[in-house]
């Protein structure tokens, strides 16, 4: 397969005397045909499917899956059991889940202008974890058109929490950064450890430890229709976000030059933020709490293909569903026969990445 | 010639603070004007109204004979660009990208760019001459390199009036000549021009109108020799007369001139 390699830079400038060798290096960036990428990560996404699936505590070999998927040699009871009640549908719910939260902060990495928002950090996945604490607790019966209660709960509160943080950060038609990260920080804790009282209060024993767990972020194994729904909503939040890609370019140039631009700024807002919530909130309502994903993967992206948001919608999609499948599989089998939640182990991986990035931003734009 | 922008008996405050006041004036089609005024004047609230970001308080503004807040912002921005002093991007952007936003006016949200589209970045590139920069990262490219690409910005949106806030701020001498000759280059494209000018060294011979901000009081507008006086200088800059090499030597220009 033949891969464009494009550098950026015609001539780079020397390198100054006590300046850092690492800035002359960042000239060389080696850009791939957003096509070709496409296509790789689709494949690799194919690749990590089969992957995920043959590793676990009972182990399928990848040759087995092929040859029952090609009707040479049928699968046994115990094998079908675990490749499509337990397996299949956890691998399908990690994609689901990674996918949600790398476009979520996508959308508001672009939004804020701000290369280090993540759902978690913005306060939105702490509004979501609220919001499904409360559909859990008291409407987990409920549903409204098929979406369950514990959903579109989450869906408010991450809403509702976006609208909180942006307003607190808003002064004078000007939104400060700083502000904005930090009070979203502050209330994604508040909000994320308020489910400590809802485990205290919770008086069905067993479902005690399901909700600890999924506040530590493990990927649970739902049921085909619960995946199918969350398959639905991602699905529309996708959708609808693929023609406000090109407007989130524009408003990556500033709110006055975007609206001298045409754009209509205040409603483009609202609908990034509606968006970027249902992404947070179909993610939370599947797999808690899980730090960090919707930061990397974007970042990782645009490294790969720049930073226009028409390209990189698709690339980070593709690029979040393989790196929490990766993830989840790391988090089933490192310590096998233990779990660990995949959501500890991305603090583990995230935190020093957001370290990095937060140094990095440091040298580019003092605040 | 005919009237592009109009503004009339324009009120606006900020935080409390009065700074426009019965601001009126005319802009002909294909005039090349400088606006001048002390810091905190409003130069750059004036420019914000004109390019419809800012809605004044009192007054109106009409373009083209048609209330400013009557037409839709797509339509306002096919025909108004305006370059702002600042422009910070949080992502390595190339010239390119950068300059591609200016056709967000002639885009719809579904269709992406087309033929005229890149025909029109390609004719902003070349006559902002950052051709050569197309694929270099915005972030990384000098101050004056960036000034143009700006400007490469507001020509893709093929403006019929283009309005600039202090295009020559923070460029060495060599550039800022530069600046000026594209801005006359703009101008015999048929471009009207409005810039706000801090260096008034540069208004005299370059401009064919000055707009002058003073704060509280209305706009005054007039050419080069009449504005630049160094009385009027004086007053609007609160400046003393014996103190700017400017102002000492505009009174002996105009001493000579007497005689």
């Amino acid at each position: 397969m033949a891969i464009e390699i494009a550098t950026v830079s015609n001539n780079p400038p020397p390198t100054p005397p006590h300046g850092e060798p690492a800035e002359a290096s960042r000239h060389e960036r080696v850009r791939l045909s957003p096509l070709v990428l496409i296509v790789l990560l689709t494949v690799a996404l194919g690749v990590t499917t089969l992957v995920s699936l043959a590793t676990g505590a009972v182990s399928i070999s990848p040759r087995t899956i092929f040859a029952a998927m090609l009707g040479y040699h049928p699968l046994t009871e115990v094998q079908r059991l675990i490749l499509f009640h337990l397996r299949l549908p956890r691998v399908l719910t990690a994609g689901l889940v990674g996918a949600g939260l790398a476009l979520a902060g996508l959308l508001f990495q672009g939004l804020f202008r701000n290369p280090i928002a993540d759902p978690y950090v913005i306060g939105s996945q702490g509004g979501a974890i609220l919001g499904a604490c409360i559909g859990i607790s008291f409407f987990s019966q409920w549903s409204v058109f098929g979406f369950s209660a514990t959903t579109l709960l989450a869906f408010a509160g991450s809403a509702a929490t976006m609208a909180l943080v942006y307003s607190l950060a808003r002064s004078a038609g000007k939104t400060n950064v700083v502000t904005l990260l930090l009070a979203g920080f502050a209330i994604s804790n508040m909000f994320s450890n308020s489910s400590y009282f809802f485990e205290l209060f919770d008086r069905r024993g067993d479902d005690n430890r399901v909700l600890a767990a999924w506040l530590h972020g493990v990927i649970g194994v739902p049921t085909w229709t619960e995946l199918a729904i969350s398959a639905t909503l991602f699905a529309v939040a996708a959708l609808a976000a693929v023609p406000l890609m090109r407007t989130l370019n524009t408003l990556v140039l500033g709110d006055e030059y975007a609206q001298q631009l045409g754009i209509r700024v205040e409603s483009a807002r609202v609908s990034i933020i509606l968006i970027g919530s249902l992404l947070t909130a179909v993610a939370v309502s599947l797999g808690g709490m899980i730090m960090f994903a919707g930061l990397i993967v974007p970042h990782v992206a645009r490294l790969l293909i720049g930073p226009d948001h028409v390209r990189l919608l698709p690339v980070t999609a593709l690029a979040g569903a393989i790196f929490l499948m990766l993830a989840d599989t790391l988090a089933r089998t490192l310590f096998a026969p233990s779990e660990v939640p995949v959501g500890i182990l991305m603090a583990f991986v995230g935190g020093p990445f957001f370290l990095y990035l937060l140094r990095k931003m440091k040298r580019s734009y003092t605040v | 010639m005919s009237c592009l922008l109009r503004m009339e008996a324009v009120h606006f405050d900020y935080r409390g603070q009065k700074v426009l006041r019965q601001t009126t004036f005319d802009l002909e089609e294909g005039s090349c004007s400088a606006l001048i005024g002390l810091n905190g004047s409003g130069k750059t609230t004036l420019l914000r109204i004109a390019a419809g970001v800012l809605r004044p308080a009192e007054g109106s503004v009409r373009l083209l004979g048609r209330p400013l807040e009557a037409i839709p912002l797509k339509e306002v921005a096919r025909t108004v660009a305006l370059v702002p002093q600042q422009l910070e991007l949080p992502f390595a952007f190339t010239v390119q990208q950068v300059v591609e936003q200016g056709r967000t006016p002639y885009i719809g949200m579904l269709r992406g760019p087309g033929r005229n589209d890149r025909l029109a970045v390609d004719r902003a590139l070349d006559l902002a001459d950052v051709s050569s920069l197309r694929h270099r990262v915005f972030n990384e490219l000098s101050g004056g390199e960036r000034q143009r690409v700006k400007i490469a910005l507001g020509l893709a949106q093929q403006p019929r009036l283009l309005l600039l806030d202090e295009p020559t701020q923070n460029l060495d001498i060599g550039r800022q000549v530069e600046l000026i000759d594209l801005l006359h280059f703009l101008r015999a494209e048929g471009i009207t021009i409005l810039a706000s000018i801090h260096d008034l060294h540069l208004v005299d011979k370059n401009f064919s109108t000055v707009l002058l901000l003073s704060p509280g009081q209305p706009l005054a507008t007039g050419t080069p020799e009449q504005m630049l006086k160094p009385s009027i200088l004086e007053r609007a800059f609160q400046c003393p007369p014996d103190r700017h090499p400017l102002l000492i030597e505009r009174a002996e220009l105009y001493r000579k001139e007497a005689r």
